[in-house]
Formats: structure tokens, C-alpha cells, sequence
């Protein structure tokens, strides 16, 4: 009996030192986060690009980003519902915010970045329900100073690191009630499986590398089913139940969100803005203001029509051709053929027969014609020939050539529509099609590099002997002939999905085309672990320097290396006492094991990516992996002090025990104590000087502080 | 070559169980085939002394010598430079004579490609110069060619003997050999000189081995492991990529370490059997490679055209080139040396001034310091000349003894035809604007002081005071004012400077573009003190031989420049492929068109094979999954030893598999299909075992004993197809046969295909 009750007064003792150790937390993180949030009023480092794009969802003006939506919406709707009006230009870091209303949304990206933390503290107890290894990880994310500098500001990272945790959190809530056995159509596990898959799903929503995530949760599923299967004394359709549960709501439903986030972005943003030209003729047939919206043209393609072309690239421009010579020396003197991504005058074209002039009556143009192109300004005819391209030098050279549309047989293109059959009528804007030039077997195409002045840095048009170019297709744009009947280009515009799919066509390609120059100094993946070099948020007086806590990014990184050690020396021992059949160990320290190895396979999902990746990267991409890496090292080190303290006398060992981890925590804090400045502010002299405030604190020769 | 020698000392004596593998002393010829039968040697009561045994496995030999007929059919023809014959082939003049060259690509195959040239007694005398040229008499063509058909021919009888050691029925052994013996892309590229059959033959040799030392024990295990292991470095020595079978290797060879450490034994002996194996598997291949190079080193002792590539000691350390030219100059840089300073990694450049300045303004509205312009400069020239000046001293000339400048020490950088000095301040450069200036400058313009200091910064020193030697000094110019260093930013500069390379001083210190050397060096004389000064020179010269490096150090620089070569490989060739088009075959690649008919040579694959393999991959990949889960729910379906044989072929073939075939996706370069050929040889032996798993679960239940007769006949029925597809698509294996626009339409089975024609008339 009284034993009962001193069971339950610990439990109440424990379930109390719970509340008031993340309540603790919370406290701690509240100060740190907003402490000095509004400072700098000016613009700091990425603000630039996400106040911009805020400012361009509010104006409802379409641009062009390589990250997907939902992160900048968020920063939009904030800056909205606390008055900011969009009309702040952004144009550099350190303009000053004057009379803007940019704190509604830096504190909206603070408290998301706040909200990781007691968001890390639950996580990690779920993952072990013991609240020393929760304690220390949750401390060590707390108390360090890049991640305090990095969700400080209007940056996307903020946004995603905050649903990372609830991805992360909600995964291992879904183990726990797996384990619990809860049925798996029950209100309790759909709900949180629900939570999760719109966590994942929002993840992705905000930048790419959310995929991470996602095959973070996809991994802890998968082996959340294998166990339900092990079971041999359930039968399989409970997991058959559980596998339809988690497709719907961890799959379909993420799937249906992120589409739903697109269908937000392209709806809001229906304006024509600068991101216009990156898209198809198509595209911006959607959009207000874009000279395509509610414009008309025939539907189908005459002889005798006026057009414009345009190429199929991406941020490809129209055909082009003006009163200027190629220059001596880069192939025949005769008239430049450009590709040029303004709309002009010079890019119109006239569609003419291969062999007649005039043509009477209507007659459509079909694939496999012979076709001639007249430039209407200049009558010249589009022409190729065998002389080097100015740039490219394996392709051929194409010029404006002949008189009043006279020239000569080097002027015979053949139309072939992409994907289409011989004979098919070439439509206005839907037609993919090929110049095929006719004697010397090359195709038109644009290579997109750009020509020096004399080409006024038009985009160079060439014709290329390998048919397969993925380049060589473009699309009428305008038509002009008087003798069809005209339709609206709405019957062109593309339907939602089309636009969906467009739009993540033209982000990859932007993606893979942030590649560093040559020389340039870009960050690498080694240098991240080992805070090897920071980032300035802002400089002049007040300087903001993204920077780790290195005492919290080493003691992390020495725990990789532990964890790799231990693991690797407890399953040889497993082995091993398989061999002389001795019981395998299970039970907490086992627990422990298995969280760590989660959090450890997080951080290799999170960083070893990136060396394989071959396009611009940064510093910041390395905080996802530091969440993951900081838990580890909570978690391990209560691991290792259990393991210590058992070789100890039980008074001994928890006096260590206690011991160690005081001096952990404070530590942890007296640095934090001591680099806040990194994120709070800095001014005076620069770290290297004596009389700097940040004097000693500069122990690798990189920083730049 | 198909028997073995067996010496022996009478220590054999027969116990039954043991197969003849296990009593190999030292063989001379390791067997790729033995007899199954050793009914014979059971009766024979082996003598004392050596005793030699022949052993010649019937099955194997035959499908050598149909392979070698395959692959050696013709082989002088076509006589023409057929596709990468050009590079190799180039490479090959170049050991012929001597001559240093620089690739991306370990030396090993194109060594034993010149070793056969140079056996044939090839001169070297033929310029190899665009794809097509005909080769002329002095070419032995056929020795070149001799060595990649060969391999390929022998790839034939070890993939047999491969699926044979994973304890598959000996028909399916044959099954894969015919399907690796009818490949036209195994064909093709084993009858030019070309390295990936030579790659691909040390690769599975090493792999049959090491299969055969995990599965025996004591003497024998160590002997397998060991000619595996030299195999294996041979394979990685050939083609870097052979480095995933490697991989492969060492991950079998961990796996059975880790089944050992569930057997009762001492953790002594697991210790100490699981470190022999790793030392053998570490050591020896990278002996072999290390030893590769050092052949590679040896034989090219002269300098040639690649050896720009290379920094200034090591060209220096060649005959002739630099050497010739550096040989007696003063080694240690003093007051008054006269420099010419190389950028040393990377692009080679040397640090170059002339009397034009900076534009006051860019094109993009910045301006500029409007002084001198300094530059890098790819060509030799008067104006790369800078002579070192101590910021104290006024006289040029050098002092008795030279003041040698050493690691630290703050010293001007004189242009010699303009003398002004180096400089830098806060101004942005003209194309990289995070960057500092550097320009050449007097002290003209008031408004503008002189910030013309530089630390010496010496990056290969061996003491803080070292002397700053030319040739062999990496240093590292850093800017007093600004702690800046020098470097060379990558970028070209517009015409106005003459499309000349940018020279920065940027913040970053530690960058490879900041280090440069001196390449010439001569101290400036004085004219009064003509006599004394040729007596200091002559005191100071470096005797009159070439510059030596130890092998580890030209080792470690030419390893450091085949990592950091970016390959400048056309983007956009026309006959360049993605990985993930290669499982399909969606592109061939065009080797050679003969200049005056259509016959042509293509690397394509044999497409009933490359089709059933894909399918293959997808059939094995579902039964691993469904074994898997039905084992979870404790529902063995396979009995123990089948089951063995299954999870030990999908850790061998189907991760080997994909070991080969996923890095590819992750590699930014211009691919081609050729570098599918590894994984597909895995794909192939997959392929004969799914057969002979299918075969397995068939005759395992007695009612089903039509459907394995039916399986069988279905196989033997695709078999015939493969044989034909592979008749009709050898013509472009072997370019001898014209080929008209029809036969080239009935070739193009798919439409991605592109055959050449030529135009008519």
C-alpha cells in the first residue's frame, strides 16, 4: 500500500520536474530568441531575397525562385496580416528599413525558429523518455549561436527547420503508439500520422532539401511495418491495415498539400512580373499584364503569316535578327540571327513556301513542309551555310541573307513538329517544332551563349549537326494573318497541371544551374562540421556573423566519432555473444542505442548528400544536420555515463554521474554566454585586435569576426 | 595455358573430403578452369617428389578458343584510327619514346598496350590525329590490338568459372559465358585498343578469387586472397573505375569476417584472421598501383607537350622542356633576383604587367584605380619579368653574398620593362570585385600612397627560415596592408586586357590559386661589377643536372593533378548518353565509318540480352523482397544451402551490380555507354542465375516436371535469338562488310539509334 503510494508520489515527482524543466526551456528560449529580435533595422544578408519575394507575393507580381513556395507564402501572409505593404524595394543588405514594416515578419520567422526547441525537447523524449539525454540535447541546440543567428531573420531556414522538428517529432510519436499497439485506424494514430504527413509534406513545401526528411520518415516507417511483421503472433493484415494507413496519410495526402501550396502560388500570383520569360508562351498566356493575356491569333498556322518564334529553353528568347553585320573573321559577313528574350519588332517573321513567293488563298503550314522565313524588317531570309557558328564552332553559322526575301537555296528550312506526325497542321503556341535546314542536315537551335558587343549580347542562334538537340524547339508565339478566324489565347493557356509541372521543370533547371564559376570560393561540405568558416549577416557597425557555438559544434562532432566507436564495439559484442549463446542485452541502454542510431542516420541523411552535389552550397546547409547531431550527443552522453557509472560504486557513481553532467550544461551556457555577441551585435574592433570585445575568442585563424 | 603445374613434397596425403583446390602448393599458373572430376587422382598414390598436373577442363577451353575466334577474327581491320584508339594510341608513341604525358586515367592498361607495340617493335612514328586516318605499315596494328582481345576473350572462360564457384549448375555457367561470348558491345570494345576488357578481366579475376578464399581455409584461403588481391589492383590500376570492384571485394571480405564472429573461436584468432585478410587487401593493390606509377615515371623520363600541366620542379625534373632552360640558374631568390613567377597549380600562367592601365571606369559603372595593369599571362614574354627588391635598400644589383629573402620576409616586387612595383589597395578588381586590385604603381598620384609590400609566405618550407628557392618554393604572396594574398582568380579580363587572365589579392589565404613559384631566375648584374658578379653567379649555380624529385613526390603531385583535373570534355557529344538511359540502350555510340564505304563500327549492345537483363534485375530485385518478408513472417521457403546460394549471389552480382552503376549518376561529366560495361557484365551474370534460380524452384516439386522441360526449350529458344541478333549486329563489331541504306534501316531497331550514311554522290 504504501508502497502504491510512494510509486505515485515519484511518478507525480518526476512528471513535475518534466514540466518544469521544459518550462525552463521555453523560458530560456523565449529570452534568447527575441532578445534584441528587431535589431539591425536594416536589411541582413538573404532578407534581401525573401523580403523581395514577400513584397512580390503582396504586389501579386510572378517571379522566378528555385525553392518551392510555401515558405516564402508564409513570410508574405505574415508581413500582410501585420501591415506591411510591400512596397519596401529590398534592394541590398544594409538598406535600412526606414518606415517598413518588416518586424511582423521577423518576428513571425523568430517564433517558428523559437518553436524548435521545446519542439526538439519533446522529440528526444519521445525518442528515449529520459530527461537527462533530453535535457543536454535540447541545451546543447539552445545554447548555440548559429542556430540562434540563422532563425533570427526573414530567411526560409527558420521555416524549415520548424517543421523539420514537427517531421521529426511526429515520427517518433507515431513509433511510440505503434509500440503502444494502438490499432491502426484509431482517431489517436490517424490524427498523428495526419500531423505527420502535413509536416513532410510542408518540409518539402519550403525548400528542396526537405526530401531529406522525407526519406528520414519514409526509413523510420518502413521499420516501424518490418516490426509489426516480426510479430508473428498478430496476423499480417494488421500490417497490411497499417501500410494502407500510412500510404494515405503519409504519402497520398503530403502529395495532395504540396500540389494544393503550388495551386496557391500560381493562383495568388497572377500578375505578369520579371519571372515571365523563364516560362513557355503557355505560361504567360495566364498572366495579367503579360502581352499574351487575353491576346488573340489564329489557331492553326498559314503561309503568308507574320510570326514570332520562340525557343523552347528555359529563359529562351525569340528569333532575331537586326541591320548589323557579323563582324570579319566569325564566318560570312552577312546580317546577325540572335535570339533576343524582349519583344521587338526585329523578331517577326514572315512564313513563305520554299519555292513560291506569294501564295493564293489559304494554305496551312504542316510538318515536313519546306519552308522559307523572311525577316519583315529587313527582308532577308533565315540562312545557314557551311562556315563556323561565332561562338560554338562545331555548329554552323545562320544569317540573314538574300534580298526582299530573295536568296538562295541555303534558305529551305524543313518544319517538323516534335513528337508529331508527317502532314500534322502547325498550331499557333502548342506546336513544338524543329528547322531542319534542308542541304545541309543541321538543326536550328540557340545555344545560349551570350555574343560579345557586336552582337549587343543577344543570345547566339546556330544551326547544330546533331538533330537531337534538346535546344533546337521552339514555338510560334505571335501569328499574324488576317485570313483565319482568331481564337482567344486562353484556349492556349495551360491548365494547372501543366503550369505545375512547368514550373518544377524550370526550378531544376535552376537549380542544377547554381553551379560555382571557375575560382570562385564557394563553402564545402568538410568545412561545415568543424565551424570551419561563418557567413556575415551584416556588417558595418553592428556585425551579425553566423558562426557555430564551437564548443557545441566540436563536442558534436567528437560524439560522432564516439558513436561511431560504440556502435561499432556493441555489435561485435552481440555477435559475440551470439556465438557462445548468451543472452542479447536489451532494456534502456539498448533504447538509448537504437535513438542514437536514428539521430545518427538524420545527420548522415542531412549532410553526406551534399558532397555529392555539384552546385553552389553554403554554410547554412549544414543546420538540419546539426539538429540531428546535436540529439545525438545528448543522447549518447547519458549512454556513456550510464555505462561509466555501472564499473563505479553506486554512491560513486552517481556523484560522477551528477557531476558530469554540471559541467556539461554550464559549459555549454558560459560559452554561450560568451559568443552571444556573434548573434546579438558586435561593433568595434575586428576579434584579431586587443581592444576588441571579442578579443581571445577568435581560435581558428578562418573566422573572419 | 589451361593446366596447372602442381609442385609437391609428399606431404599429400589424400583424405577424402578435401577437392583438389585445397592442396595447391605453389602453382606456377593459377587454373581459370579445373576439372570437376578427380575420380583419377584418388587412385593414384602420389610420389615424393615434384610432380606436375594437367588438368584441362573441356568446356572451358572450348568456349575460350570460340571466343578468341570471335575476337581475334580480322583484327588488323579495320586499319583506320577507330574511336579512343586516337588518345591511347597517342599514349602509346609517347612511352615508345619516352616522352611525359599527362591523363586522367591510371598508366597500367596503356602500359601493356605499349608493351605489346613495343614487343611487335613499334617505332612510334605515327601521328595519331583525328579519328579515320589510316595507319600505315610501320603500325603493328594487330600486337596493339592484341592484348584488350585477348582479355576480352578470357573474360569469357572466368565468367564461367564466376558462376560455377557461386554453385550454380554448370549449364547455367555456360549459359552466362555464351551470353558475355554473343555481346556485340563486349566484342566491340575488345577488338580495338581500348582499356575497359582489360579493366573488366582483372576486375572478375580478382573477384573469382577472393569468392575462392572466403570459402577455403589456412594455405589456400591466403593464396586465393593474395592473387585476388593483386588482380584487383591491376583492375583499379587500368581505369579508376575499376576501383568499385574493389569495393566489392572488400565488402565480401568484411562480410565473412563478420559471419567468423559468430563461430565459438577465440577472439585472438578472429582478430588476427580478420587483420592477415585486411592487410592483404589494403597492402597489395595499392603496392600494385603505387608500383604502376613508378613504372610510369621511369619509363617517361622526358619532357613533352603535357607537361605544362604540371608545376615548375616537376617539369624542371624532366630532360629537356623547362629543365634545359632553368638548368644553372641560381637556386636561392635575393635582393636584385630577376624572377619569372608561375601560377603553380591549375592553369599555367606566369605574373605578367605592361604599360596599359585599368579602364576608369567598367562597363558596369564601377571605377577603377586607373594604374598599371597586372595580369597572367599563358605565353612566355619579356613583360613577365619582376625583379625582387628589399623595401630598404636602393641598389639593384645583387650583393657578395646574395641577401637571400627567406620565409617571412617583407619584400617589392619590381616589373622590369616598366619598374614599377606590385601593388594592391582597397579598389575592386575588374572582374571578380570581392577581390582586391592589384596593379603596378609609382608614386605618381598623391592621393593614392604606395601600398606595395608583400610578405614572403613560404608553403612547402621545412624550417621558419627557409630560403626562397626557385623552382621548388611554393610561395605565397601575401599583401602587408591588407593581408590579402595574391592569386589568380580564374576569370579572363575583356579586350581591354587583351583577354589576359585577372590577378586579385583576395582575403582567403589558403586557396590553391594564391601559391605560385619561380620558374626563371638570374641574378641582376651591375656593370661595374661585371667580373665579380659572374663569379657569384658561377658560386651560386646549381650543378649542371637536372632538378631531382624523389618518386613520392612527383608520386604525390601527379596523383594531386589527376584528382583536381577538370576534364574538358565536350559537353553536348553527339554520341554522349545519361545513366539512366543505359539500362534501355537508347544510345550507340558511332566508333568509325569507313572513309570510302558505309561500313561502320558501333559500340552496341546485343539487345535481346540488354533487355531480358533489365528484366532480369526487376525479377531478382521482387524474389529478394518477397524471400525477405516471407522469412520475417518465419516462412522459409527456400531450404538452408539454396538460400545461401541466393543471398550470397545478390550480395556478389546484384550489389556488384549496382555498385558499378549508381556512382555514375552521381559524376558531372560527359558519359558515354562504355562505362555501363562493368555493371553490365554483372547484369548478365545476374541474368544466367535468375535462369538458374527459376530452373531450381521448377524441379523442385515432381508436378512440375513439364513446365521445367518448357522452361528449358523457352531458354534455348531465346538462347538462338541472342545467337542471331548478335550474327546480324556483328557486321558493326567487325566493319568489313558495306553496308547499304536498307541494311542500315533493318539495323535501326530503335529510333534513338543514329547509323551514319554517307551522302550520295
Amino acid at each position: 500500500m504504501s508502497n502504491k503510494i510512494r510509486k505515485r508520489n515519484t511518478t507525480n515527482d518526476s512528471s513535475k520536474i518534466w514540466w518544469v524543466t521544459f518550462g525552463l526551456l521555453c523560458g530560456a528560449t523565449f529570452v534568447t530568441r527575441f532578445y534584441k529580435v528587431l535589431e539591425p533595422d536594416h536589411v541582413c544578408w538573404d532578407e534581401t531575397h525573401f523580403g523581395k519575394m514577400a513584397s512580390w507575393y503582396i504586389n501579386r507580381t510572378f517571379f522566378f525562385d528555385v525553392h518551392p513556395p510555401l515558405g516564402k507564402m508564409l513570410i508574405a501572409l505574415s508581413g500582410k496580416l501585420t501591415g506591411y505593404d510591400g512596397t519596401f524595394p529590398f534592394e541590398k543588405p544594409g538598406d535600412k528599413y526606414e518606415n517598413a514594416k518588416y518586424e511582423g515578419m521577423r518576428i513571425f520567422c523568430t517564433t517558428l525558429g523559437a518553436l524548435v526547441i521545446p519542439l526538439t525537447f519533446l522529440t528526444i523524449w519521445e525518442m528515449t523518455k529520459s530527461l537527462e539525454s533530453t535535457f543536454i540535447g535540447t541545451v546543447l541546440l539552445l545554447c548555440d549561436v548559429g542556430f540562434l543567428t540563422l532563425n533570427r531573420y526573414i530567411l526560409l531556414d527558420p521555416i524549415l527547420l520548424f517543421f523539420m522538428s514537427c517531421s521529426i517529432y511526429g515520427a517518433f510519436k507515431v513509433r511510440t503508439l505503434t509500440e503502444e499497439g494502438l490499432q491502426p485506424f484509431s482517431i489517436r494514430m490517424l490524427a498523428w500520422q495526419v500531423f505527420l504527413g502535413a509536416a513532410i509534406a510542408s518540409t518539402i513545401s519550403v525548400k528542396f532539401v526537405g526530401l531529406f526528411i522525407v526519406l528520414f520518415v519514409g526509413l523510420r516507417t518502413i521499420a516501424d511495418l518490418w516490426n509489426i511483421l516480426g510479430d508473428l503472433e498478430k496476423p499480417v493484415s494488421l500490417t497490411i491495415k497499417h501500410l494502407i494507413g500510412r500510404t494515405v496519410t503519409l504519402i497520398v495526402w503530403p502529395m495532395i498539400l504540396y500540389v494544393f501550396f503550388f495551386w496557391i502560388h500560381l493562383t495568388v500570383l497572377s500578375k505578369s512580373g520579371n519571372g515571365d520569360g523563364f516560362y513557355s508562351s503557355g505560361f504567360q498566356a495566364r498572366l495579367e499584364g503579360n502581352s499574351l493575356h487575353n491576346a488573340s491569333a489564329p489557331r492553326v498556322l498559314a503561309y503568308g503569316a507574320q510570326i514570332t518564334l520562340k525557343n523552347h529553353r528555359t529563359g529562351g528568347g525569340y528569333l532575331h535578327s537586326h541591320h548589323h553585320l557579323y563582324p570579319a573573321g566569325t564566318g560570312a559577313r552577312q546580317q546577325q540571327v540572335t535570339t533576343y528574350t524582349h519583344k521587338d519588332d526585329n523578331n517577326r517573321w514572315l512564313v513563305k513556301p520554299f519555292d513560291r513567293e506569294i501564295v493564293s488563298g489559304v494554305v496551312i503550314v504542316r510538318s515536313g513542309d519546306l519552308v522559307r522565313l523572311t525577316h519583315v524588317a529587313t527582308g532577308r531570309n533565315l540562312h545557314s551555310h557551311r562556315e563556323r557558328a561565332p561562338l560554338t564552332t562545331k555548329h554552323m553559322q545562320v544569317t540573314g541573307y538574300g534580298e526582299d526575301g530573295i536568296g538562295d537555296a541555303n534558305d529551305v528550312w524543313k518544319v517538323v513538329i516534335s513528337g508529331g506526325k508527317d502532314g500534322e497542321e502547325v498550331q499557333t503556341v502548342k506546336s513544338k517544332l524543329m528547322f531542319v535546314h534542308y542541304l545541309q542536315a543541321c538543326i536550328l537551335t540557340t545555344t545560349g551563349k551570350q555574343l560579345p558587343k557586336w552582337g549587343y549580347e543577344q543570345q547566339e542562334v546556330a544551326c547544330n549537326p546533331n538533330l537531337r538537340d534538346k535546344n533546337a524547339l521552339w514555338n510560334v508565339e505571335d501569328n499574324v494573318f488576317e485570313d483565319l478566324p482568331k481564337v482567344s489565347f486562353e484556349v492556349y493557356a495551360s491548365g494547372f497541371m501543366e503550369r505545375f509541372l512547368e514550373s518544377h521543370a524550370v526550378m531544376f533547371q535552376g537549380n542544377a544551374g547554381l553551379k560555382p564559376k571557375e575560382g570562385e570560393v564557394t563553402s564545402q561540405p568538410w568545412q561545415w562540421p568543424i565551424n570551419y568558416r561563418g557567413q556575415f549577416f551584416s556588417g558595418s557597425a553592428h556585425r551579425i556573423y553566423l558562426l557555430g557555438n564551437p564548443v557545441v559544434w566540436w563536442t558534436n562532432l567528437v560524439f560522432l566519432a564516439i558513436f561511431f566507436v560504440v556502435y561499432t564495439v556493441n555489435s561485435i559484442r552481440q555477435k559475440r555473444a551470439e556465438a557462445f549463446g548468451k543472452p542479447i542485452q536489451t532494456g534502456k541502454e539498448y533504447d538509448l542505442l537504437n535513438a542514437a542510431c536514428w539521430n545518427f542516420m538524420g545527420w548522415a541523411l542531412h549532410y553526406v548528400p551534399f558532397w555529392a552535389m555539384g552546385r553552389v552550397l553554403y554554410f547554412h546547409h549544414y543546420f538540419p544536420a546539426l539538429a540531428f547531431s546535436s540529439m545525438l550527443t545528448g543522447i549518447l552522453t547519458e549512454y556513456l555515463l550510464k555505462s561509466i557509472s555501472s564499473y563505479l560504486s553506486q554512491e560513486l557513481g552517481r556523484t560522477v554521474y551528477h557531476c558530469a553532467i554540471g559541467v556539461i550544461i554550464s559549459t555549454t551556457v558560459y560559452s554561450f554566454y560568451m559568443f552571444s555577441p556573434l548573434a546579438y551585435g558586435m561593433s568595434g574592433p575586428l576579434a584579431h585586435e586587443p581592444n576588441s570585445t571579442m578579443a581571445g575568442l577568435k581560435w581558428l585563424e578562418s573566422w573572419e569576426f | 595455358m589451361y593446366f596447372e603445374f602442381v609442385t609437391k613434397d609428399g606431404y599429400l596425403t589424400k583424405n577424402d573430403k578435401t577437392t583438389p583446390d585445397e592442396y595447391i602448393g605453389d602453382s606456377k599458373e593459377k587454373d581459370m578452369c579445373s576439372k570437376k572430376d578427380n575420380a583419377m587422382e584418388e587412385n593414384i598414390k602420389p610420389p615424393t617428389s615434384l610432380y606436375l598436373r594437367l588438368e584441362i577442363d573441356l568446356v572451358c577451353a572450348s568456349l575460350l578458343i570460340v571466343a578468341l575466334i570471335t575476337r581475334l577474327y580480322n583484327l588488323n581491320e579495320p586499319n583506320f584510327i577507330v574511336f579512343d584508339e586516337l588518345h591511347y594510341g597517342r599514349y602509346v608513341s609517347l612511352y615508345t619514346k619516352g616522352v611525359f604525358f599527362f591523363d586522367a586515367h591510371p598508366p597500367l592498361g596503356k602500359q601493356l598496350l605499349f608493351l605489346a607495340g613495343r614487343i611487335a617493335g613499334y617505332d612510334g612514328n605515327f601521328t595519331f590525329d583525328r579519328i579515320g586516318t589510316p595507319y600505315t605499315e610501320n603500325v603493328p596494328i594487330r600486337a596493339l590490338r592484341l592484348i584488350p582481345a585477348v582479355a576480352g576473350s578470357l573474360l569469357v572462360s572466368v565468367t564461367y568459372r564466376l558462376m560455377l564457384e557461386l554453385s550454380c549448375y554448370q549449364w547455367t555457367a555456360i549459359l552466362a559465358a555464351l551470353l558475355v561470348l554473343f555481346e556485340n558491345c563486349f566484342l566491340a570494345q575488345s577488338r580495338f585498343m581500348l582499356l575497359e576488357s582489360i579493366q573488366i578481366l582483372f576486375g572478375l579475376c580478382g573477384l573469382l578469387c577472393v569468392i575462392k578464399s572466403t570459402r577455403k581455409t589456412d594455405a589456400a584461403s591466403v593464396i586465393w586472397l593474395c592473387i585476388g588481391a593483386l588482380s584487383l589492383g591491376c583492375c583499379f590500376s587500368v581505369k579508376y573505375s575499376g576501383v568499385y570492384t574493389y569495393f566489392l571485394a572488400l565488402f565480401l571480405v568484411g562480410r565473412q569476417v563478420w559471419r567468423q564472429m559468430s563461430i565459438p573461436k577465440s577472439g585472438l584468432f578472429l582478430i588476427l584472421s580478420s587483420l592477415w585478410r585486411l592487410a592483404i587487401l589494403f597492402v597489395l593493390p595499392l603496392s600494385v598501383y603505387v608500383g604502376v606509377f613508378y613504372a610510369h615515371l621511369t619509363m617517361l623520363p622526358k619532357a613533352g607537350p603535357h607537361d605544362s600541366v604540371m608545376t615548375s620542379a616537376f617539369q624542371a625534373s624532366l630532360q629537356g622542356g623547362l629543365a634545359s632552360i632553368t638548368r644553372g640558374q641560381p637556386l636561392h631568390v635575393a635582393h636584385g633576383s630577376q624572377i619569372t613567377l608561375r601560377h603553380t597549380h591549375g592553369r599555367t600562367c606566369w605574373l605578367h604587367s605592361h604599360a596599359h592601365v585599368y579602364p576608369v571606369r567598367y562597363t558596369d559603372g564601377r571605377g577603377s584605380s586607373h594604374q598599371q595593369q597586372v595580369t597572367c599571362y599563358s605565353f612566355k614574354d619579356v613583360n613577365n619579368w619582376w625583379i625582387v627588391k628589399r623595401p630598404d635598400q636602393v641598389s639593384l644589383s645583387v650583393a657578395h653574398p646574395p641577401d637571400a629573402v627567406r620565409h617571412g620576409d617583407v619584400v617589392q616586387l619590381l616589373h622590369g620593362i616598366t619598374s614599377r612595383a606590385l601593388n594592391s589597395h582597397d579598389v575592386a578588381a575588374p572582374v571578380s570585385p570581392q577581390s582586391q586590385e592589384v596593379s603596378c604603381y609609382i608614386d605618381y598620384n598623391v592621393s593614392m600612397p604606395a601600398q606595395n609590400l608583400w610578405r614572403v609566405d613560404i608553403v612547402n618550407r621545412d624550417s621558419e627560415d627557409a630560403t626562397w628557392d626557385s623552382i621548388r618554393s611554393m610561395v605565397r604572396l601575401v599583401h602587408v596592408d591588407s593581408g590579402s594574398a595574391l592569386k589568380f582568380s580564374g576569370r579572363q579580363l575583356p579586350s581591354w586586357g587583351f583577354h589576359q587572365h585577372e590577378v586579385v589579392a583576395d582575403k582567403i589565404l589558403t586557396h590553391q590559386d594564391t601559391v605560385w613559384n619561380v620558374e626563371e631566375h638570374r641574378y641582376t648584374k651591375a656593370e661595374d661589377r661585371r667580373e665579380r658578379e659572374r663569379e657569384i653567379v658561377t658560386a651560386e649555380m646549381i650543378p649542371t643536372t637536372v632538378t631531382q624529385l624523389t618518386f613520392w613526390e612527383k608520386f604525390a603531385e601527379l596523383q594531386y593533378k589527376m584528382i583536381t583535373h577538370a576534364p574538358d570534355a565536350p559537353h553536348g557529344h553527339m554520341f554522349a548518353s545519361e545513366p539512366a538511359e543505359w539500362p534501355l540502350l537508347v544510345r550507340s555510340i558511332a566508333y568509325w565509318l569507313s572513309p570510302n564505304s558505309n561500313a561502320q563500327i558501333h559500340l552496341i549492345g546485343n539487345l535481346v540480352t540488354w533487355y531480358t537483363g533489365t528484366v532480369s534485375v526487376f525479377l531478382f530485385s521482387s524474389l529478394l523482397i518477397v524471400y525477405a518478408l516471407r522469412q520475417r513472417r518465419a516462412c522459409l521457403d527456400l531450404p538452408p544451402k539454396a538460400s545461401q546460394k541466393f543471398y550470397d549471389a545478390a550480395y556478389i552480382l546484384f550489389l556488384g551490380y549496382w555498385l558499378h552503376y549508381l556512382p555514375y549518376f552521381f559524376i558531372d561529366r560527359t558519359l558515354f555507354l562504355h562505362h555501363y560495361l562493368p555493371a553490365y557484365i554483372f547484369k548478365i551474370l545476374l541474368l544466367a542465375f535468375v535462369a538458374d534460380h527459376i530452373y531450381y524452384i521448377l524441379q523442385l516439386s515432381k508436378k512440375s516436371r513439364p513446365l521445367t522441360n518448357l522452361f528449358i526449350i523457352s531458354i534455348c529458344i531465346w538462347m538462338a535469338y541472342v545467337v542471331l541478333t548478335f550474327k546480324k549486329f556483328s557486321v558493326l563489331n567487325y566493319g568489313t562488310t558495306d553496308l547499304t541504306e536498307n541494311d542500315l534501316m533493318n539495323l535501326r531497331w530503335k529510333d534513338t539509334w543514329d547509323f551514319i550514311l554517307h551522302k550520295k554522290g
